[in-house]
């Protein structure tokens, strides 16, 4: 049973930390590897929101806006020149990254710290006690994927990104300002990305690199799920429970391999990964 | 082979411009090489520790600059090579021993594993129709994998915190500033020599236009393969005589991170210019063990704007800027392009090669299905074609005459059906493989290299053929009669050394045909080979067209939606309509066909109505 529920709750932050690459790369056809720098921005916005002695549950949004922000401006500045050289960008984020991770040591000092959770303790289930907040994590993720689904399916705004993910050019020539729907994606991801750093942090701590480990998970989960966010949630929950199988049962060291090796081997026999067809 | 009686005139002699270009190497080597024999006596010993260090990064940034900045494959995976050298080193002296023969065991250990590493790394990350971004993944992948290995090795590869403190060469520091000095250098100069010659020129060709490369009979996955194993051995090279030096070896230096470090080295050095990486490497290497010590963490952040900067404004790096203001500073013009061109030659022709015999059927299509998911696109194809045939496709947009060019030149293409050409079977191989059957594909649209010089494409696609060379950059370009034709014929003769993007479309679109008769195919298959041409050029290609078939016997198919042009050059037409064969008859049967007529004015339904 705990097993079952390890498998659940990491699938929930596999996806949450992954969401955000995911919509980048499904509208932008770009890899933001300053995915990882995002995450560590929301992780240090809630150690902000900590030493402020706001409430915990600020963070998230405070996180959500700091993250978004940051977007803005980089998508101006970085992102924009490079949509017709999708490997320089991956240099180019990885290169954004680092700036952050830079940043982020000389405001708050290179040392691991940790943030205050919203919610402690834990909930008895099933004969054994579990995370309070590693379930709320759970719902967490499922109101992230069902707000980001009708978003994109139920709204004219989605309408329209579709269109943009569909095919640009047409959509450009329809008269869609596929450079603001770009522009908004970019932003959108990052924060969420920002997000998701808040949302990881009170499991674990916050350092200057807390980004890089998840970044790769991230990056690789969205390799195997094309653009769509039903294949990450079956990536997040196949990959994220091998990890778990694999940490359990073997050793924590492989389990973190788990899923950069699946994922390279899913792609190499099933290019298309999880997405259908 | 006779050299042909227009051979271009040569304005410098190509064999002295070759010979000048290695002079000047000889004179770069040789002051390389003094000055790293003056280095331990004038440099104070930090400067020289940090750059015995710094060679050996500079050498594995050199691999790094041949696989992404002349190959186009991004990889983040070279750390985990130099990894492995380094690790065979520690390993072995701590747990083995120490002395000559375990040194030698070592080093072809770190050499050995590092290639079956590079094989399987290869074999994953470029099988046929891999997309780049997947192979840049794998790459990615591996130096985790490699790292967290060696982090979960326990006692035996000293976890975290590495290995040290095991006995090693009795070399002293001056003697590894010199190996390690002489071991960049000579790497240099022979990565300088590869990158030059004809084989280095493939390269290019791979990163400018993977596809053509395939269809000029490449294969691509192949050539990748080998060069990730070679890159591999030298990347461990580098990291056995590290950890030789330094004594020390650690997780670190299999990782990710140092990855994206050289991917940084290399991009602000300037990707795809050799000197540009090595020398990008030297200077930050140094300048960071230096500087992280006073300001540790603004250095970083210096580098990563400098790194964004470069990747987004200046994507050839520093080097360019350097090199531009030194020609400035001497008052020498601008960059001219080093290679004089080559002489061409009529090549003996070898049709056919490797083949056994020319056939009894050119091409035998039976059957032939394409369905994307529910859309049938060809519905049950048959035809076959003789030598000496001109057959022209035709047919209305959508009836599937491209797909048909592609399922021929493609085995992977079909859904069902069998392609034979020569009497091959084409099954499900690749379309290198079915170049080495003859066929000839020729696009839709230009489909050339376009950063290589007119006679650099035409003899990328005679690599097939004539094995480019390793280190000579050769000074003459033999083509077949045919491919000759079509050069002299559109003046490209004169223009051998242009660059093709320079080049009009009338122009490209010769050189992709010259380019894929040079391949010497009996069966050629042209898509709408006179898109966008003028009225003389048509006529002149039609007329190359029926004299390849006549004379040299050729296999030619031909889509084209120009009925007249069909009409005058054809020897036999087939028209398609939804995926299917309607008529294939003479000429005059397909213009006095009712059904022709009715497909073309709006399909058969307003026909019935």
């Amino acid at each position: 049973m705990a097993t079952l529920l390890d498998i659940v709750t990491t699938a929930a932050i596999l996806f949450a930390v992954s969401a955000g690459l995911l919509i980048v790369f499904g509208v932008m056809k770009i890899i933001n590897f300053a995915h990882g720098g995002f995450l560590t921005v929301g992780g240090y916005s809630a150690l902000a929101v900590t030493k402020l002695g706001w409430n915990p549950w600020f963070s998230l949004a405070f996180a959500f806006v700091i993250g978004g922000v940051c977007g803005m401006i980089i998508e101006r500045l970085v992102v924009r020149p490079l949509y017709s050289r999708p490997l320089d960008a991956i240099l180019a984020t990885w290169g954004l990254g680092i700036i952050i991770g830079q940043g982020i040591t000389l405001a708050f000092g290179r040392e691991v710290q940790f943030v205050q959770s919203p919610v402690s303790g834990a909930v008895d289930i099933a004969g054994g006690s579990y995370s309070e907040y590693r379930l709320l994590l759970v719902g967490i993720a499922i109101v992230l994927a069902i707000v980001l689904g009708l978003a994109l399916n139920a709204t004219r705004l989605g309408l329209v990104t579709r269109a943009v993910i569909m095919n640009e050019n047409l959509a450009k020539g329809l008269g869609i300002n596929s450079g603001l729907v770009r522009f908004g994606t970019f932003s959108l991801g990052a924060g969420l990305a920002s997000l998701a750093g808040a949302l990881i942090t009170p499991l674990s701590s916050v350092d200057p690199n807390m980004g890089v480990p998840w970044l790769v998970n991230a990056f690789m989960l969205v390799m195997v799920s094309g653009v769509s966010l039903v294949s990450l949630g079956v990536a997040c929950l196949v990959l994220g429970g091998a990890q778990v199988l694999v940490s359990s049962w073997g050793n924590p060291i492989l389990g973190g391999l788990t899923i950069v090796v699946l994922a390279a081997l899913v792609l190499r026999f099933r290019p298309q990964g999880f997405a259908r067809d | 082979m006779a050299v042909s009686p227009e051979a271009v005139s040569v304005p410098v002699g190509a064999g002295r411009a070759a010979k000048s270009d290695l002079r000047k190497l000889g004179i770069i080597v040789a002051i390389a090489l003094v000055l790293v024999a003056v280095g331990p006596w004038v440099l104070p010993t930090y400067m020289v520790n940090s750059l015995i260090r710094a060679f050996l990064y500079a050498a594995v940034a050199l691999t790094v600059d041949i696989l992404w900045g002349y190959t186009g494959i991004l990889t983040f995976g070279q750390s985990a090579f130099f990894g492995i050298g380094a690790y065979a080193v520690g390993l072995i002296f701590t747990h083995v021993g120490y002395g000559p023969g375990y040194a030698t065991l070592a080093f072809f250990a770190a050499v050995v594993g590092a290639m079956i590493v590079a094989a399987v790394v290869g074999w994953l990350a470029f099988y046929h129709g891999a997309s780049p971004l997947y192979g840049s993944v794998v790459t990615l992948v591996l130096p985790i994998v490699v790292s967290q290995i060696l982090y979960s090795g326990g006692n035996f590869t000293g976890s975290s915190s590495g290995l040290s403190g095991f006995e090693s060469f009795d070399v002293s520091i001056e003697a590894w500033f010199w190996i390690a000095g002489v071991f960049l250098i000579l790497l240099t100069a022979l990565a300088w020599i590869f990158v030059r010659s004809d084989a280095g020129k493939v390269l290019v060709a791979i990163r400018e236009n993977e596809q053509r490369c395939e269809y000029v009979g490449i294969n691509v996955s192949r050539v990748k393969i080998l060069l990730m194993i070679v890159c591999a051995a030298v990347a461990a090279v580098a990291g056995y005589l590290f950890a030789g030096v330094q004594m020390v070896v650690a997780p670190e230096y299999a990782g990710f991170v140092f990855g994206t470090e050289l991917l940084i080295w290399v991009a602000l050095g300037g990707r795809g210019s050799l000197i540009g990486p090595v020398l990008g490497t030297l200077v930050l290497d140094v300048s960071t063990s230096y500087l992280s010590g006073n300001l540790p963490f603004v250095w970083k952040l210096i580098i990563g704007i400098a790194f964004v900067v470069v990747i987004v404004a200046l994507p050839r790096g520093l080097m360019p800027l350097i090199t531009g203001a030194f020609r400035r500073l001497l008052g020498r013009g601008k960059e001219v392009r080093a290679e004089s061109a080559p002489t061409l030659a009529a090549a003996t022709e070898q049709p056919f090669a490797g083949l056994q015999g020319g056939g009894a059927q050119a091409l035998a299509v039976s059957g032939v299905r394409k369905h994307f998911g529910s859309l049938v696109v060809l519905d049950g194809i048959d035809f076959s074609a003789q030598r000496g045939e001109l057959l022209s496709l035709v047919g209305p947009n959508g009836a599937g005459k491209t797909t048909l060019m592609r399922c021929i030149a493609d085995g992977g293409e079909r859904s069902g059906g069998t392609v034979r050409v020569n009497d091959h079977d084409i099954g499900r191989l690749p379309p290198y493989a079915c170049v080495a059957f003859g066929v000839g594909r020729k696009f839709q649209n230009a489909n050339v290299f376009e950063t290589l010089s007119v006679a650099e494409a035409l003899r990328i696609a005679r690599s097939r053929l004539v094995r480019p060379s390793l280190s000579q950059h050769s000074t003459t370009l033999e083509l077949p009669e045919v491919a000759l034709q079509v050069i002299r014929a559109t003046g490209l003769d004169r223009d051998l050394q242009r660059e093709v993007r320079q080049l009009s479309h009338g122009e490209k679109q010769a050189l992709e045909l010259a380019m894929v008769l040079a391949l010497e195919p009996s069966v050629l298959l042209l898509d709408e080979p006179t898109a966008g041409l003028t009225k003389s050029e048509r006529t002149l290609i039609g007329g190359i067209l029926v004299d390849l078939a006549q004379r040299h016997r050729l296999c030619i198919l031909l889509v084209e939606h120009d009925l007249d042009f069909v009409r005058e050059i054809s020897s036999r037409v087939i028209v398609m309509h939804q995926g299917k064969i309607v008529l294939d008859g003479t000429v005059d049967d397909v213009v006095n066909s009712e059904l022709v007529r009715t497909i073309y004015a709006g399909g058969a339904a307003q026909a019935a109505a």
